[in-house]
């Protein structure tokens, strides 16, 4: 181990230890209040946790020793809260969270680890696109089960809970940097001025149109406004950045809008959850969760009920979809507003990090999971809020939602690998005369 | 490429700003509201299993309380006397919510209220289960009465003492029985709360303060107090059978007229709809305002009273309104309105608990009548009372008259939508120590005479429990 710690893993260790107080703070409050069934079984458990957070850490310092020293903190403090809030709901989700916990710190030691030039994932992007369409379309193509109230996208493959969606929007994130980077230059608005013009390549029209059906899929098929805001806004935000054509703008706008207008008045899952959207009041069986999650959140007020005082196991899909209901009731408006910005920060930071990305296909994929995390916890709280239609989206880092975790691990990884502020390993001739002045001055 | 990343951070700047616009809007400032939405039912069922402060009458009877059981969950709620108090208490349940007392004045029960938290030093630094007994005015013996009269019947029965607006009985039937929805069978529990909810005669509903029924001839008591407040008392309708420009017709088609308390004891319908006209909408409307009858008053139920004064979407005319036709009030209102006249225009709110007790029976919160102002003078409620008084005497409503007590009352019966017939009374009416309203409605009320027999019956025989009149006064002058 070298002596000459960067900065940004001091800053990580500093804020690392921050969130680790916090988390068992939360814990620790919940488990004294009165009428909770949290026991020292749990115990483990957040030690676990901790010793993950530790050797996602320790990988940090030995393998990305220059990446952002604020991500990982961030999303450790979101994940303590979420387990702090969530297995005080449901003490018997402990082990699985914590199983998908170890899961995702794999997942994270790979990308940093194994991955040694994001120029690798470029190589692959075909693959890795047509694994995340399947993975995307898996939940439609087996059958589910229509009459069930609760919607969920997920399946269960023996003890594993996985949803296949979210990875597959990750591995579509990386097919679309990689097919952006290659096949822009002939079409962006540097080329060709930022006037309103349709001169160009048509083939430019292939990632729009591609962008336009999967929404249109997911929109249609899977009647989750929430899914499809976020997986149109993705493509869109990383087709403006890498082209920025305004006629292909307002078009691909165009397109969406109608077909969002077109799937409102036909599909009849869809107009449902719209109405119980618009009028959860008289609406009992989709607008429960709606209601009750306005109820507890005002329930909880400014300051909120306390960790473990909250009622929110009353609201239906509490540790997944509406995982910011225990948030916004136990924590109040203080903490809700906190964790809000905190994806906010997150989000930010991706888009930070894009802009000091040394290519192009490092710099699209970083918006690209920067608005991914941004949006989809965006979606989450506001469909809790009620901003938005019924839709299955999980909170990241907080919601018990089985391989979610993994795949925000994984973007996480990704976002950090992108970060890193010395040239990578493969590009040895800038790193080597550092390591001999090390060397030297040690002996 | 730098100054499209920031389009997409200002975008996701603007949701942002939209998430935490919304989330001030539900966690501050729409948060009250959203907290008493009647459909919120997680306060009350967030203490189902917690400690719980005891309800009993005025004369000392526990009408709910809670136990300890052996079992997965550690108390009971229960109502010794079943439905008797189920519409007034109301109930608690795991999963359904609550009603009644238990539901508005959950925070007393509970013990959220910090009057009853901290009860004394001690409390600030030990936390300990602290809970609110309350303390009903309602009398058990009244109650039980006014449930014994109206057996058999589908209707309500309100009393109210006048001088400090404490109401001695409410009474509602169909009815349920409490103890089914607080139990800890959640199975049984579900299906009892899904019948009750789908029964078309409403067994959850409480009559006494829910149901609006056309009063007619008792209006009539507010447009006589309209036009001796406004120098009208004097005034003569012609003898007629119509009224200009109105549909309005009297029973049998009958010829009518005369001064405003012959007018009060025949209930002649065109004579008040020509009074109406003379008096005009505004002036109605402004006493009725007064009274409390237009806009929603609540009692200390917890319930909001509102729908008054309507018929359908069109408002009503003055003279259909003098004459009491399609004015709708609830069987509360209207013991709240002969009250009023009985306490010589003061209006006091109607209250059903008195006070709210701590563990040693120390007074936390004491609910004293509640004086909403002069609302006519007390000589217009003399003249009031003595045309009620005239109308028991040789008017409509001779079938309440008691040997011992003279009492005042009106007898009002509607057949036009639903069949309804109402009894409302002052006892004694020279000094009133009791307003009563009892509505009965249902299909078996075919015969308007055979109606008003019955319910003039029910109503004597609570004011005789209420006055603790000796037996032989139940003959009456039947």
């Amino acid at each position: 181990m070298t002596t000459d710690v960067n900065q940004q893993r001091i800053v990580e260790l500093t804020l690392l230890l921050l969130a680790a107080f916090i988390t068992c703070a939360t814990v620790a409050i919940a488990a004294v209040g009165d009428q909770v069934e949290i026991t020292w079984r749990v115990a483990p458990y957040l030690a676990a946790l901790l010793i993950l957070w530790a050797v996602a850490h320790v990988t940090l310092r030995q393998r990305a020793p220059t990446a952002n020293g604020i991500l990982f903190p961030i999303a450790a403090l979101l994940q303590g809260l979420g387990f702090a809030l969530m297995v005080r709901i449901d003490p018997s989700l402990a082990a699985r969270q914590t199983t998908w916990a170890l899961i995702g710190v794999v997942g994270f030691f790979v990308v940093v680890v194994g991955i040694r030039g994001l120029h690798q994932l470029r190589i692959v992007r075909i693959p890795l696109g047509i694994a995340g369409v399947l993975l995307v379309f898996l939940p439609l193509i087996s059958d589910s089960d229509p009459s069930d109230s609760e919607i969920s996208l997920a399946l269960q493959l023996g003890p594993l809970h996985v949803v296949p969606g979210e990875l597959g929007k990750l591995l579509l994130i990386i097919f679309f940097a990689g097919w952006l980077a290659d096949h822009r230059t002939q079409n962006t608005a540097e080329f060709w001025g930022e006037t309103l013009r349709i001169e160009g390549d048509r083939s430019r029209f292939i990632p729009l149109l591609g962008g336009w059906l999967i929404t249109s899929a997911v929109l249609i098929f899977q009647s989750d406004v929430g899914s499809a805001a976020v997986t149109f806004a993705v493509f869109i935000s990383m087709w403006w950045v890498a082209v920025g054509r305004r006629t292909d703008l307002v078009l691909s706008l165009g397109a969406i809008t109608a077909t969002a207008v077109l799937a409102a008045v036909s599909v009849p899952e869809l107009q449902n959850r719209l109405t119980a959207w618009i009028d959860p009041w008289s609406n009992p069986e989709l607008g429960a969760a709606i209601t009750r999650s306005s109820f507890a959140l005002a329930g909880g007020g400014l300051t909120g009920t306390g960790p473990g005082a909250g009622n929110a196991e009353w609201v239906p899909g509490v540790t997944d979809h509406f995982a910011f209901v225990p948030v916004g009731e136990e924590l109040g408006f203080f903490g809700a507003a906190a964790v809000i910005s905190g994806y906010l920060l997150l989000a930010g930071m991706g888009l930070r990090i894009a802009t000091k990305a040394r290519r192009e296909f490092d710099g699209v994929l970083a918006i690209g999971i920067a608005v991914f995390l941004g949006g989809q916890a965006w979606a989450s709280v506001a469909t809790t809020l009620r901003l938005l239609p019924p839709s299955a989206m999980s909170l990241p880092f907080i919601s018990i939602n089985g391989s979610a975790l993994l795949t925000w691990n994984l973007a996480l990884a990704l976002l950090l690998k992108i970060s890193e502020t010395v040239p990578e390993a493969s590009d040895q001739t800038t790193i080597l005369p550092g390591i001999k002045l090390e060397a030297e001055r040690q002996s | 490429m730098t100054r499209r990343i920031l389009h997409i951070g200002v975008g996701l700047l603007v949701i942002y700003v939209l998430l935490f616009v919304q989330l001030e809007l539900t966690q501050v400032v729409r948060a009250d509201a959203l907290r008493d939405h009647p459909q919120n039912i997680r306060g009350i069922t967030m203490v189902f299993d917690a400690p719980r402060g005891s309800i009993s009458t005025a004369d000392g009877e526990i009408v709910a309380e809670t136990v300890t059981v052996s079992g997965a969950r550690p108390r009971l709620r229960q109502y010794p006397y079943g439905s008797l108090y189920a519409h007034l208490v109301g109930f608690i349940s795991a999963e359904h919510g609550g009603g009644g007392l238990e539901r508005s004045h959950n925070d007393f029960l509970a013990g959220d209220d910090l009057g009853v938290r901290i009860q004394d030093k001690r409390d600030f630094f030990v936390d300990r289960a602290r809970t609110g007994q309350i303390k009903l005015s309602v009398r058990h013996d009244v109650q039980l009465v006014a449930r014994a009269a109206l057996a058999g019947h589908q209707g309500a029965a309100v009393v109210i003492n006048p001088a400090n607006g404490a109401v001695l009985a409410m009474w509602s039937a169909p009815h349920f029985n409490p103890n089914h929805l607080s139990s800890h069978d959640l199975v049984s529990v579900a299906d009892d709360f899904v019948a009750l909810k789908s029964d078309a005669e409403g067994p959850l509903v409480n009559r006494a303060d829910a149901q609006l029924a056309e009063v007619n001839a008792i209006f009539t008591l507010v447009t006589a107090a309209t036009a001796i407040e406004v120098g009208l008392s004097d005034f003569v309708a012609p003898q007629s059978d119509t009224v200009p420009t109105q549909t309005i017709k009297n029973d049998g088609n009958i010829t009518c007229g005369g001064d405003m308390a012959s007018l009060f004891i025949t209930y002649c319908r065109t004579g008040w709809a020509t009074i109406g006209l003379k008096l005009g909408g505004a002036n109605l409307r402004a006493i009725s305002e007064r009274f409390g009858l237009t806009e929603s008053i609540s009692t200390d139920l917890g319930n909001q009273l509102d729908g008054l004064l309507q018929s359908g979407e069109e408002p009503l005319s003055a003279p259909h309104v003098a004459a009491g036709i399609g004015v709708k009030l609830s069987p509360l209102h209207v013991a709240h309105l002969l009250a009023t006249v009985g306490n010589d225009g003061q209006r006091i709110r109607p209250h059903v608990v008195d006070q709210v007790q701590g563990h040693d029976g120390s007074v936390i919160r004491d609910f004293t009548p509640n004086n909403l102002g002069q609302v006519i003078a007390p000589d217009t409620a003399l003249t009031l009372r003595r045309m009620l008084a005239e109308n028991v005497e040789r008017g409509n409503a001779q079938g309440l008259a008691l040997k011992n007590v003279e009492v005042g009352g009106i007898l009002a019966s509607g057949f036009a939508e639903q069949p309804h017939v109402w009894a409302v009374a002052l006892a004694p009416v020279t000094q009133p120590e009791l307003a009563i309203a009892v509505l009965l409605e249902g299909d078996e009320l075919s015969d308007p005479h055979a109606a008003e027999t019955v319910v003039a019956s029910i109503t004597r025989s609570i004011i005789e429990a209420v006055l603790r009149l000796p037996s032989p006064n139940v003959e009456g002058t039947q």
